[in-house]
């Protein structure tokens, strides 16, 4: 039940993660390209002061070399450039040095004394080498109590002439700003003589804390014979703050997102289930019902099959044959009952009964009913007399009940039917001349009135002859009228030659037709010689 | 009016109005069967015990009756002092017939 819903969660959270990875380094590797051009960008711009530093060494070291070192002639130009520390000039100190006497120190200095002078040994190995250089000398002298970066120069084919040499200073604690320039800003630095980020040779910063956070980037280039690396690394984002918020922002969202989904495909698997439990209970219920209505029927009909006769009695010379039908509404017995009852040798005491209504009350009527006949044609053979003695078994007013009652006497050798009604629908008579209903006297149904007299219809019967006396539902159609049910029975019954069950089965299929809702009874007596 | 509704397509309906000092009509309207008889039923009784003598029962409108329905009648019938089945249709009027009941039932065509 749980499986889908966590799937759901496990793949959102996936994708979150993934997205949010991919975001995180797409905004790491453009943070590092974005760096490294600014990096650039400020190293060139410090590289860049390369001329103004060497112009007015190279000029200085000509001027030396034309004039054979006049001292007088260089520090007048040198004062231009060199002055005390805080007077707006270029250099604290600006120095001429004899190539070939490097030892007994500087020719002449303007400003300062050159801090490179305390170190006889370092200078004349510096110098030398100055000399010998095509290019500008950089010299860090940063272990002393006044940091300075110094500057050397010759002028290339005046070997053996002079060397000028400038020292510009450097904030004692390296920690200085480097205003004006919009190369640097939002960024952190560190400026490092030489190739290697190495605290010896930090030169400025804007730090205190080393190495620089990352994302860091380093760019070296060329300074003189020198070089000048320099550590960058942003303060703030410079892609934008979105860049850099954009993985959180999705996996926040995404971990919201996927809890969502997971919450919701929850709701609907236990929905499904729900509704699939109620479907399984339903259908429990479906064919626990369909179990109780079969039973309730099977108990039906047995009750019916218990209220009618076993068997029937037979008497020589003539077949009897009797079949019930349960209607549509056979979860409850009827009130529909036949009976043949033997009288003596050769007669036949043929009954037909409806009482009214349907259900227990019904079949208990019906059944007091029947054995009531039963018990009264043990004392008379007139079934006039026994209708009048059942008449007051019933009464409408009290029970509500009525029944329609068809007594007829047969007497198998002198062929005479003797019919008599209390409101029943007439037996049909079959014979080589056709069908016929028995025109009788309908006297009123039992339960209407006690004592009621009725009256005997006697006909002779032709060799041969069939009698079926029926109940109303094998005739009786909603909206037809009952005339025409009696026809179609006569039509049906005079069509098929065959034998009695055979025929009563077939006049009930044909007749119901899947359309009766009512009971049918139904008895029939033929003669056989 | 009263209307029951039992199967979907059956649909009875009836009305009873005590229209004289003893006397009420009683009108019934569609098919009129065992599974429907008893609300009818009891609205009869309780007007015959408030002391109606006479009933006129109209039936023009029934297209169908069942011997429950006709043992009603004849109930109601033998309940009063006057009793008329007023215009039974000519099917209703075949099936009381057939049922020796035409006379107990004031139903003559």
């Amino acid at each position: 039940m749980y499986w889908l819903p966590a799937i759901t969660l496990i793949i959102g959270l996936i994708v979150t993660g993934t997205l949010a990875l991919v975001s995180h380094s797409q905004y790491v590797a453009n943070e590092k390209r974005v760096l490294k051009l600014r990096a650039r960008d400020a190293d060139a711009l410090v590289a860049g002061a390369l001329p103004s530093v060497q112009t007015p060494l190279a000029s200085a070291a000509e001027l030396a070399d034309v004039t054979g070192g006049n001292v007088a002639k260089f520090k007048r130009f040198a004062a231009a450039y060199a002055g005390t520390a805080g007077s707006g000039h270029q250099y604290v100190s600006l120095s001429l040095w004899r190539v070939g006497s490097l030892g007994s120190g500087p020719v002449a200095v303007q400003g300062a004394a050159p801090v490179l002078a305390a170190q006889p040994g370092t200078a004349t190995s510096f110098l030398a080498a100055a000399a010998r250089s095509p290019q500008l000398s950089v010299i860090g002298l940063l272990r002393v109590p006044q940091p300075r970066l110094g500057y050397a120069y010759a002028n290339p084919g005046a070997s053996g002439g002079y060397v000028v040499y400038a020292e510009s200073p450097l904030p004692a604690s390296r920690r200085s700003r480097l205003q004006g320039s919009s190369a640097f800003a939002g960024l952190d630095y560190a400026l490092y003589l030489g190739h290697r980020q190495v605290p010896q040779k930090l030169l400025l910063t804007n730090v205190n804390r080393f190495p620089l956070p990352s994302p860091s980037d380093a760019e070296t280039v060329p300074f003189g014979n020198n070089a000048l690396t320099l550590a960058v690394s942003s303060r703030a984002p410079l892609t934008g703050t979105l860049p850099r918020d954009l993985p959180w922002i999705i996996l926040v969202l995404g971990v919201l997102l996927s809890a969502a989904a997971a919450a919701l495909t929850l709701r609907l698997t236990q929905r499904r289930q729900a509704a699939e439990a109620l479907a399984g209970r339903l259908e429990v219920i479906a064919s626990e019902n369909e179990r109780l209505y079969a039973e309730q029927r099977d108990i039906a009909q047995t009750l019916q099959h218990a209220l009618l006769p076993d068997s029937l009695p037979t008497v020589p010379g003539v077949e009897t044959s009797a079949l019930y039908h349960a209607g549509e509404r056979g979860v409850e017995v009827g009130g529909d009952w036949y009976d043949v009852i033997a009288l003596d040798a050769h007669r036949l005491l043929l009954v037909v009964g409806d009482v009214s209504g349907r259900g227990l009350r019904a079949a208990t009527t019906m059944a007091s009913l029947r054995y009531a006949i039963r018990a009264y044609a043990a004392q008379s053979d007139d079934p006039a007399e026994i209708l009048t003695k059942i008449s007051r078994l019933v009464d409408v007013a009290e029970s509500g009940q009525l029944a329609t009652v068809l007594c007829a006497i047969i007497d198998t050798e002198s062929r005479q039917l003797s019919v008599t009604s209390a409101g029943h629908l007439p037996p049909l008579l079959l014979s080589d001349h056709g069908g016929e209903f028995v025109d009788s006297d309908v006297g009123l149904p039992i339960g209407v009135e006690a004592d009621t007299e009725y009256r005997s219809t006697t006909v002779t019967i032709a060799p041969e002859s069939t009698v079926l006396a029926f109940t109303d539902g094998l005739v009786e159609t909603r909206g037809e009228s009952l005339d025409e049910g009696l026809e179609r029975l006569r039509a049906a019954a005079t069509r098929h030659d065959v034998g009695l069950p055979e025929l009563l089965g077939t006049l009930v299929s044909e007749l119901v037709n899947g359309r009766s809702e009512d009971d049918i009874a139904i008895v029939g007596v033929r003669w056989t010689s | 009016m009263d209307e029951l509704e039992g199967q979907p397509d059956q649909l009875i309906s009836f009305d009873v109005v005590v229209d004289g000092e003893r006397h009420a009509t009683v009108s019934i309207d569609g098919e009129l069967d065992m599974s429907g008889v008893d609300p009818l039923a009891a609205r009869v009784e309780e007007v015959l015990g408030n002391g109606v003598t006479s009933l006129t029962v109209d039936v023009r409108g029934v297209r169908f009756a069942d011997s429950s329905a006709i043992a009603l009648w004849v109930r109601w019938a033998s309940a009063v002092d006057e009793f008329e089945l007023r215009e039974p249709p000519p099917l209703l009027l075949r099936v009381i017939g057939a049922m020796g009941l035409a006379e107990k039932l004031g139903a003559t065509s």
